[in-house]
């Protein structure tokens, strides 16, 4: 087999759904674009437990404390699965976190902006999650069956987080005045970031991850996806979303809305975002404080005196 | 039904039918639970902060769940205080001021370095072991009940510390230092987990503390004296005859479960600041 | 001659699921009973193979079925109905 039949039979088998193992055979391009894909995606997850993080000490109950510190708890396990995952297409744990940290690599743009008050919490594993998890149901047919397999174990759990966070914003409605204008004060904040967290339209015709399916739905069909769920049930609380242009249009199927601001979401991504820098000073302080322990696990054990 | 106060065995067993422990115990049993609690819940507070940020993926989320059991724990026993006193759980773990908790001194201190947290959770995971072994006979059934799946959950925090303790210690170098100096911190303050309080006689008395405290945490010292010495870990103990160990530095129990540091103050501020924000609300 | 346990793929794209396991005196035999006792008639698409001797077993229910209550993690430990209710009344809407 001529190494243009090889490449040509790779693309007929992942055209038509077919599954590739960390074994088999893959041009490289593909293997880095699945790289890059999800080492993202793990990055996403390690800086997604810093904004809910800082609540887990302030957590107003113990019932929300447990479920808090389990849901970031559960966020960390969401970024070991995936750091191995791509650990496995050959890039070290190590490699990924300077990439990281150096600012190389990015990470979703709603881990860029800061938590103001308990509200964020309920917004975030409500709406943010729910964001996320609509793209991640996808990437459970990914041709990547690593992936795949992983997505399907996260979004089994991640299920858990959604309802924390819609219980959690059901009981600031139904508090005092200013618990309920805590909701709408968060909602506001984070409407525009939930808008631009999918990305903007892409050329179907030129996104080599739609192309090799290690996606398999484009970034507007996941927004759309996302508003059809989720803007109904937030109106029906008695909250306003902050874009006078969003409402569903019968005639063409879509949700109509205020273009997203596209060039806040690549500054953000690209490390100008509110709290970029803060977040990835305090990884690297707090990763810098921790190296000695990854030294004494990697030591060959002496027998003590 | 009956409230969990009337199921105290001792008292059943001489009228034959349920009563209410006379005052004293009642007041010393609150206090009794009250210590269990705020030490369960005050660790788990500390530990929760490495949640994200521990030193490697696999550890923050062995490490979290270590937190999240001590909070569970410090729950049910806040539960059973709460039947006790007429109040919530919640009410209880939120509602007081920094002076009024009574974890013991060895929970006043930040969770610090890697070292330190893992040396106080040792410490505290193999005293209260030795501890819950005692108050699984209590004769107060709901705290005799409770202790038991407690204890089950504390099997994992006792194998996982044993590991990073030996894992540290047998690694040299910095590892070893920075354990040893966290030990040799901690240990007075170790200690103030069996600060004896008001009302142990009647406690004792009437079976709920089946045992003084100070008899426990002889035994906790033999226990772990045969692990931490072998490995070159400070055991500041000499044996005094009788296998009964005296310290060989100055003891302050005293005040142990009553004057908080300014590590707890910042951390009450913390747990509190969300839950004081709106008096009485609904989170 | 040591065990060997066999892992098995049925269909592509499908998580390695234990099939059994085979005795051989060495790795590589092991791979071709592997081979003749679970895929002789094309059953698997892939098999693992691994020493029994490799494997730790963890099955001590206190590490795994701990006792105390955890529902804050499942879905089912959040009951919203009542309180979606109070919330849609209070958004105002009928």
């Amino acid at each position: 087999m001529t190494e243009q039949e090889r490449l040509d039979a790779f693309n007929a088998h992942v055209a038509s759904g077919g599954k590739v193992e960390p074994g088999d055979w893959m041009p490289d391009e593909y293997r880095k674009a699945v790289l890059k894909f999800v080492e993202m995606h793990a990055n996403s997850e390690l800086m997604g437990v810093l904004p809910e993080r800082e609540w887990i000490m302030r957590a107003p109950s113990l019932k929300r404390k447990l479920a808090l510190t389990a849901k970031v708890q559960d966020e960390v396990g969401h970024a070991q699965l995936l750091y191995r995952v791509a650990e496995d297409l050959g890039k070290s744990r190590e490699a990924m976190v300077d990439d990281l940290l150096a600012g190389k690599t990015k990470f979703h743009n709603v881990f860029h902006y800061p938590t103001k008050t308990w509200a964020d919490v309920g917004v975030i594993a409500w709406l943010v999650d729910a964001a996320a998890i609509v793209a991640q149901q996808a990437l459970r047919e990914s041709s990547y069956a690593p992936y795949a397999r992983t997505m399907k174990k996260i979004c089994w759990e991640e299920s858990v987080h959604i309802i924390h966070g819609r219980d959690v914003l059901l009981s600031l409605l139904n508090g005092t005045a200013t618990q309920r204008a805590m909701v709408q004060e968060a909602l506001d904040r984070w409407w525009g970031p939930l808008m631009q967290m999918h990305g903007p339209p892409t050329d179907p015709t030129k996104d080599r991850d739609l192309a090799w399916r290690i996606k398999n739905k484009s970034n507007d069909n996941l927004r759309q996806e996302f508003l059809g769920i989720y803007v109904p049930r937030i109106r029906e609380l008695g909250l306003t979303l902050p874009d006078p242009e969003l409402r569903y249009d019968e005639a063409s199927g879509r949700w109509l809305f205020t273009e997203p601001d596209w060039k806040e979401l690549y500054a953000v991504v690209t490390g100008h975002g509110p709290m970029s820098q803060q977040r990835l000073a305090f990884r690297q302080m707090n990763y810098a404080a921790t190296q000695w322990v990854r030294d004494a696990m990697l030591a060959t054990p002496r027998v003590a005196a | 039904m009956m409230s969990p106060e009337f199921e105290v065995r001792g008292a059943r067993m001489k009228t034959g039918t349920p009563r209410t422990p006379n005052p004293e115990p009642r007041t010393a049993l609150a206090e009794l639970l009250l210590t269990l609690a705020d030490d369960e819940f005050v660790l788990g507070f500390w530990d929760s902060e490495w949640t994200g940020i521990a030193p490697m993926l696999e550890e923050d989320v062995a490490f979290s769940s270590l937190a999240q059991d001590e909070i569970g724990h410090a729950r049910v026993l806040y539960e059973i205080l709460a039947e006790l006193t007429h109040d919530t759980a919640d009410h209880i773990a939120y509602g007081r001021q920094p002076e009024e908790y009574r974890h013991a001194r060895l929970l006043d201190h930040s969770r610090t370095d890697w070292a330190f947290s893992i040396a106080r959770r040792f410490l505290y995971d193999t005293a209260d072991a030795t501890r819950l072994t005692v108050l699984a006979n209590s004769s107060y059934a709901p705290l005799a009940g409770i202790v038991g799946k407690i204890r089950r959950e504390e099997t994992y925090h006792r194998m996982h510390m044993e590991a990073w303790v030996k894992r540290l210690a047998e690694a040299g170098g910095e590892a070893h230092q920075r354990l040893s100096v966290a030990l040799e911190t901690l240990w007075p303050d170790a200690l103030t987990i069996f600060t004896p309080f008001d009302g142990e006689e009647e406690l004792l008395n009437a079976g709920i503390l089946p045992e003084p405290l100070m008899a426990i945490q002889q035994r906790w010292l033999g226990e772990i004296a045969s692990f931490l010495q072998p490995l070159g870990l400070p055991f500041p103990f000499r044996e005094a005859g009788g296998g009964r160990y005296t310290p060989t530095f100055p003891i302050t129990m005293d005040s142990g479960r009553i004057r908080h540091s300014d590590d707890f103050r910042w951390l009450w501020n913390e747990f509190t600041m969300v839950y004081r924000a709106e008096p009485g609300a609904e989170w | 001659m040591d065990v060997y346990e066999v892992f098995r793929q049925e269909r592509e794209g499908e998580p390695m699921r234990h099939a059994g396991n085979v005795l051989a005196p060495d790795r590589e035999l092991a791979t071709h009973y592997a081979r003749e006792f679970y895929s002789r008639r094309q059953e698997s698409i892939r098999l693992w193979v691994v020493p029994r001797a490799a494997i730790e077993q963890v099955d001590d229910p206190d590490l795994l079925q701990p006792p105390l209550d955890r529902s804050f993690k499942k879905p089912t430990g959040y009951v919203i109905k009542d309180k979606l209710d109070a919330a849609r009344v209070r958004g105002g809407l009928p």
